[in-house]
């Protein structure tokens, strides 16, 4: 069964119907949002399924569209937090990537400004490295972004994309380490950015992540994971109560090869070792549970087939 | 940049060059800057990391009065005062204050000033001077164009007198001749600092 991501959205009447069409299909409810009358569920469906989905939510005006990006954990890089990046356009494309499914996280650089005096601590790259993909928004001289990547590349791990002001073409000159995925025309600007032009520029740049995400997508299924990350959030939901009392947007962040769980490392990591997730077999079994750099909260990374010999 | 006579920004990179243009218009422009800026020339090179911004500013005249932020009612022994823009009213009521006495002052409510016993007539109330928007300036000009400016430029000189002004800032220690490049990039507008 392949499940695929898609987003619902529809009226509040009647809204469980679908949630437990999705949960009888075999699909999980990554995120659920209500917004007024509205709900906006982030699910992952059986792929022959959708058109079931579709039809039954029909009468209840429900809509179900492809979104990529559900499932994923995306690290916008800003230079920093002043003025000069923010909101525009750091914001506005952490933001938009968001409104397709995907949870994203900004991540600012303490020393990230400059040519010469940029630089990437420990803390930053470890951060970096918790996510799917790091989308870097670097500025609008060629020469800064020659100068500066390699540094702000060190130890990185994760798919790149990066995106600044020079074209495509350049940007692929002059990035060294070469990155997964180019945006050009995108620098530092310092407007919304709402006209046709500059949405199709935010259409781009998730293009770019989707694309770099399928590639990665396609490495997973070579070796496939002991569990679903999406499985494994119903479970935790289900076992260990204290998570429904977090207060945070996403308690539980599912990412495309784990799962971070905003409990504290050390009251709970034991315990989530331990819970059982199907015949004697024990999370901390198939998965790597391990401290984040992200306050204290718990990293929960899915080992794959081949290490555990296990596919639950 | 229409209500500007002469705007350039000149850069190696000439699409660098592009997005700064646009950066210095819209900072500018949210800033409410463009209608006191007359001449602006903008140099960067990133290569050396220096940005230079040289500009010659309209003269400003105006003056706020309270007749500009207030309607005035004159009553039987006092005179009310509608506030219609909250900006100036601060330094309104220390003028009052001043002017009249702090007893004879009073601010009821948000939006209303109360005189109390005034020998001054509506008209003479209205042209009473509170604000003098161009002692501002420099310090606003200043902001912009350190939103304007690279990030990493943290090492300034700024300069701002008889309506003229030079911004230099860089992310290394300025060691060349900062006047001699502030007076070329003068010379490209025709004038001299």
């Amino acid at each position: 069964m392949m499940l695929v991501p898609v987003t619902y959205k529809g009226g509040i009447y009647q809204h469980d119907i679908v949630i437990d069409l999705i949960e009888d299909l075999g699909g999980y409810v990554v995120q659920k949002h209500v917004l007024a009358q509205e709900v906006v569920l982030q699910c992952f469906v059986p792929k022959d399924d959708i058109e079931l989905i579709r039809e039954i939510s029909r009468p209840i005006f429900g809509e179900v569209t492809d979104s990529p990006l559900v499932g994923t954990e995306i690290a916008i890089v800003s230079m920093s937090l002043e003025i000069h990046h923010l909101p525009h356009p750091s914001c506005d494309i952490a933001e938009y990537v968001r409104r397709i499914g995907a949870k994203s996280n900004m991540v600012s650089l303490a020393r990230g400004p400059g040519k010469r005096i940029t630089g990437l601590n420990d803390e930053e790259r470890d951060v970096i490295n918790e996510h799917d993909i790091a989308v870097y928004l670097m500025g609008n001289f060629e020469t800064c972004i020659e100068h500066k990547m390699p540094i702000l590349l060190r130890g990185i791990e994760v798919p790149v994309v990066v995106c600044g002001a020079p074209d495509k073409e350049t940007l692929i000159r002059i990035v060294d380490p070469p990155v997964e995925g180019y945006v050009g025309g995108v620098g530092r600007f310092m407007r919304r950015t709402k006209e046709a032009d500059q949405l199709d520029k935010l259409d781009e740049i998730v293009a770019e992540i989707t694309r770099v995400l399928e590639k990665k997508r396609e490495n997973l299924a070579k070796d496939p994971l002991s569990v679903a990350p999406a499985r494994l959030m119903n479970l935790i939901r289900e076992r260990i109560p204290a998570i429904l009392d977090v207060t945070s947007p996403t308690p539980l962040t599912v990412q495309m090869a784990g799962l971070r769980v905003k409990l504290p490392y050390d009251t709970f990591a034991p315990e989530l070792k331990r819970m059982e997730i199907e015949d004697g077999i024990t999370l901390g079994d198939i998965a790597e549970v391990a401290p984040s750099r992200m306050r204290d909260y718990i990293l929960v990374k899915v080992l794959p087939f081949s290490e555990t010999n296990t596919v639950i | 940049m229409l209500a500007v006579e002469y705007f350039e920004v000149e850069c190696p990179e000439p699409v660098g060059a592009e997005y700064y243009k646009q950066i210095t218009n819209d900072v500018l422009l949210d800033h409410n800057l463009l209608k006191v800026i007359e001449k602006l020339h903008i140099y960067i090179d990133p290569e050396v990391t220096v940005f230079v911004a040289v500009g010659i500013l309209r003269p400003i005249t105006t003056v706020v009065r309270v007749g500009d932020i207030a309607n005035i009612n004159p009553q039987e022994g006092k005179m009310t005062l509608v506030i219609s823009d909250e900006t100036y009213l601060a330094r309104m009521l220390k003028v009052f204050w001043e002017h009249f006495g702090k007893d004879r002052v009073e601010q009821p409510d948000r939006f209303t000033v109360i005189l109390y016993n005034v020998k001054e007539e509506a008209k003479g109330l209205e042209n009473i001077v509170i604000a003098h928007p161009s002692e501002s300036l420099n310090k606003d000009l200043i902001y912009a164009f350190r939103c304007i400016s690279p990030e990493g430029f943290r090492l300034r000189s700024e300069r701002f007198e008889r309506g003229k002004f030079s911004f230099v800032a860089s992310e290394d220690t300025l060691v060349e001749n900062i006047d001699e490049l502030v007076r070329a990039k003068f010379a490209l507008m025709g004038e001299v600092p």
